[in-house]
């Protein structure tokens, strides 16, 4: 991270800690009011953090912006914020202006569609183009997470030229970030848990069966950073370093909420516990543009493609950490 | 989150040490170039003195040592290049593979002045060989119960007693040994010390073990009132567990911890044909993200000593992690080829298979077991 970044990411930690009380998160997953949490998160002006200086944003970069969406993850915060900040990158980045703070998903092809019931704008990729559309939510929305099992496009509001599959790319990238964030906040909720429930006289955190699966699921979840972390660092979403992430951060949320789920037994598995707000969302993100069954395939096949004598070649030349950028 | 990513950070190799990288590759076409990929597969279990003297001969052993001591005076992530090149390639290096990752730094930093001029330049030249003796009979992972003893004699330090699962002592010149020199296994870490022995000292019987796969790469070795000189003693008596432990995160954070099955997924890969099943190609896309991962977390580790620190944690869990991955490769690869019983396979392919299939539950026994690491890695986050 530059030192640009890290100027920013404490206060919007604070401001994202302040603001998803779990009691305001559930409010609005259960369909209530969700502007008022918008419109100070607008207010605080990180809406165009990643907007070029000239056109009125902060100029971060994608590697700048990463603690900022793993954040959003890590706090739940259960609102199109992240996608929304790429989407206006990317608008500005072709020159379109983005309508005025409101809400815009990263709708490419997925299984599900995050917060569609929500944002009443998306993108969506059309070949060698994106469009800027109106759209509304159909279908259910399976993990009450104001999502949608498909969107329904309106009215389209603006186009422009872009990569094949980019979209798909970006949301995919923007999902695995925010995944290695709620798996960071259930990693601390285990370890709060096993330190303070006893069991047989005696915290589970004493226990060796407790303390191996704390540390694998530690692996899991800094293994799931890092891939993410690497997706950011080129500029661009590449889709090498993105399929790598999203198969990590899948295989990882599988583990990882197998084991926040066991350290915590019956309790976190209750509405009323806080655990759930973060496992709902990691499950239904393992759902979203793509499962490792989607990704992994194409990482394979431009390893099978890429002219490498071996494997740690590819890996040297696709998927290295790229800390300068 | 107690320990996590900003643990690792992301870490560029630099030019210089990439520099290394393309003499390393056309060096290991021209050397091994048509070994067969079942013995490449054997990578730092594969003996073979004449391909390490031809790497002393390239100046590339002991890489970071100091010139004076006949070492090429380079950084750590030059030899994470080398490493890494040599062990994707299935080189090798057995030979003076101890005596480059772990005695020669081990006397670098603890060693005597005399030592270093002794041992570090017949290291480096390819000439002595090295083993390490740890485990005993009745100390595996319960290290610090250790009870081969040394008495100092007015002649030197009279050893006894007897180690175990001691790679290629058959085949090496020396031992660094952790060896009793006060109280008793009762007394755990204090009273250890660090020995080199010459392993042609009268009263040092060396007896193969035998394994599975027909390899013998593991030994017994019993000493019977063998004599070492005074010199012989490693850095500073009673201090031999303090000694070992500071170069554990030397020993865990090396490629040599996610790259052991990686001839075998390479050869599979590239048997794979034209048109790959989707299932084949899943497999391979999860292997390809997992190792990025933790080739990232190498890097880290690589640059956190570099820097002089002692990552010994983020050591255990890329360790535990990476070996893990090596283990499932052979697993995994095994399901895939025998999916259809209609085809034949490729019998190199069947041969290196068959080799890693049996082979790979070492991969999380060898410098220390899951459970001892994951035992480190919840002392890392404060839950022992």
């Amino acid at each position: 991270m530059t030192e640009n970044g890290d100027v920013f990411i404490e206060p919007f930690r604070r401001l994202v800690a302040d603001l998803t009380d779990p009691a305001a998160i559930r409010a609005i997953e259960n369909g209530g009011d969700w502007k008022f949490m918008w419109a100070v998160l607008c207010e605080s002006g990180f809406l165009d953090a990643l907007v070029a200086e000239d056109a009125g944003g902060a100029g971060l970069s994608l590697a700048d912006a990463f603690p900022l969406i793993t954040a959003l993850g890590e706090y739940a915060v259960p609102l199109p914020f992240a996608e929304t900040m790429i989407a206006r990158h990317l608008l500005s980045t072709a020159g379109v202006e983005a309508p005025e703070d409101i809400p815009i998903l990263l709708a490419a092809p997925s299984s599900i569609q995050p917060f569609a019931g929500i944002a009443r704008h998306a993108l969506v990729q059309e070949g060698v183009a994106i469009a800027l559309v109106e759209c509304a939510p159909d279908g259910d929305d399976p993990f009450r997470l104001r999502g949608a099992n498909v969107i329904s496009a309106g009215k389209e509001l603006a186009r422009f030229g872009a990569e094949s599959d980019q979209l798909l790319h970006t949301a995919a990238a923007v999902t695995a970030a925010q995944m290695a964030g709620s798996m960071v906040r259930m990693f601390d909720m285990a370890m709060v848990h096993a330190n303070e429930r006893k069991q047989f006289g005696r915290p589970l955190s004493k226990f060796q069966a407790i303390q191996h699966q704390l540390a694998v699921m530690a692996e899991q979840v800094i293994s799931a950073q890092i891939s993410a972390r690497s997706a950011y660092q080129v500029g661009g979403f590449d889709l090498a370093r993105v399929a790598a992430a999203k198969v990590r951060a899948n295989e990882a949320a599988a583990e990882a909420s197998a084991i926040a789920h066991a350290v915590h037994a019956a309790i976190g598995m209750t509405e009323e516990f806080d655990l759930q707000l973060y496992s709902r969302r990691l499950k239904q993100s393992q759902l979203a543009f793509g499962s490792e069954a989607f990704w992994a395939p194409k990482l394979a096949k431009l390893r099978l493609s890429a002219g490498c004598h071996t494997t740690a070649d590819f890996i040297r030349t696709k998927l290295q950490d790229n800390p300068a950028v | 989150m107690p320990l996590s990513f900003n643990n690792f950070p992301a870490t560029t190799i630099p030019d210089h040490a990439e520099a290394l990288r393309a003499p390393c590759k056309q060096f290991i076409a021209e050397t091994i170039g048509d070994m067969p990929p079942h013995r490449r597969a054997r990578t730092w279990a594969g003996f073979d003195a004449d391909f390490s003297r031809k790497l002393a001969a390239k100046g590339w052993i002991g890489l970071t040592m100091p010139k004076e001591y006949g070492g090429a005076g380079l950084d750590p992530f030059c030899r994470f290049v080398l490493v890494e090149e040599l062990l994707a390639a299935g080189a090798p290096v057995a030979a003076h593979w101890i005596g480059d990752r772990q005695s020669a730094p081990l006397l670098l930093h603890y060693g005597t002045e005399e030592q270093r001029q002794f041992f570090l330049p017949k290291i480096c030249a390819g000439e002595l060989f090295f083993c390490i003796g740890m485990s005993e009979p009745n100390s595996g992972s319960d290290l610090a119960s250790v009870r081969s003893n040394a008495q100092r004699t007015d002649e030197g330090w009279r050893i006894n007693g007897q180690k175990i699962w001691t790679t290629y002592a058959h085949k090496s010149h020396y031992m660094i040994a952790l060896i009793r020199t006060s109280g008793t296994s009762e007394d755990r870490q204090a009273g250890l010390s660090q020995f080199l022995i010459d392993l042609s000292s009268p009263g040092v019987t060396v007896k193969p073990i035998t394994l599975g796969t027909g390899d013998t790469d593991f030994n017994e070795v019993f000493f019977e009132d063998v004599i070492v000189p005074h010199d012989a003693l490693v850095g500073t008596e009673g201090e031999g567990w303090s000694q070992v432990n500071a170069e554990l995160a030397f020993e865990r954070s090396g490629p040599e911890r996610i790259y052991s099955s990686l001839v075998l997924l390479d050869l599979w890969a590239e048997l794979l044909g034209d048109e790959p099943s989707q299932s084949d190609k899943a497999l391979l896309g999860k292997f390809i993200s997992q190792l990025a991962a933790l080739r990232s977390m190498s890097i880290s580790i690589t640059g956190l000593l570099a820097e002089g620190k002692s990552p010994v944690t983020e050591a255990a869990l890329f360790k535990d992690m990476g070996t893990g991955v090596e283990q499932d490769i052979p697993t995994r690869i095994a399901e895939a080829v025998a999916a259809d019983p209609f085809a034949s396979p490729d019998p190199e392919l069947m041969r290196t298979l068959a080799f890693l299939m049996q082979a790979n539950h070492a991969f999380s026994l060898r410098g220390g077991t899951r459970e001892i690491l994951r035992g480190m890695i919840a002392r890392g986050l404060g839950l022992r």
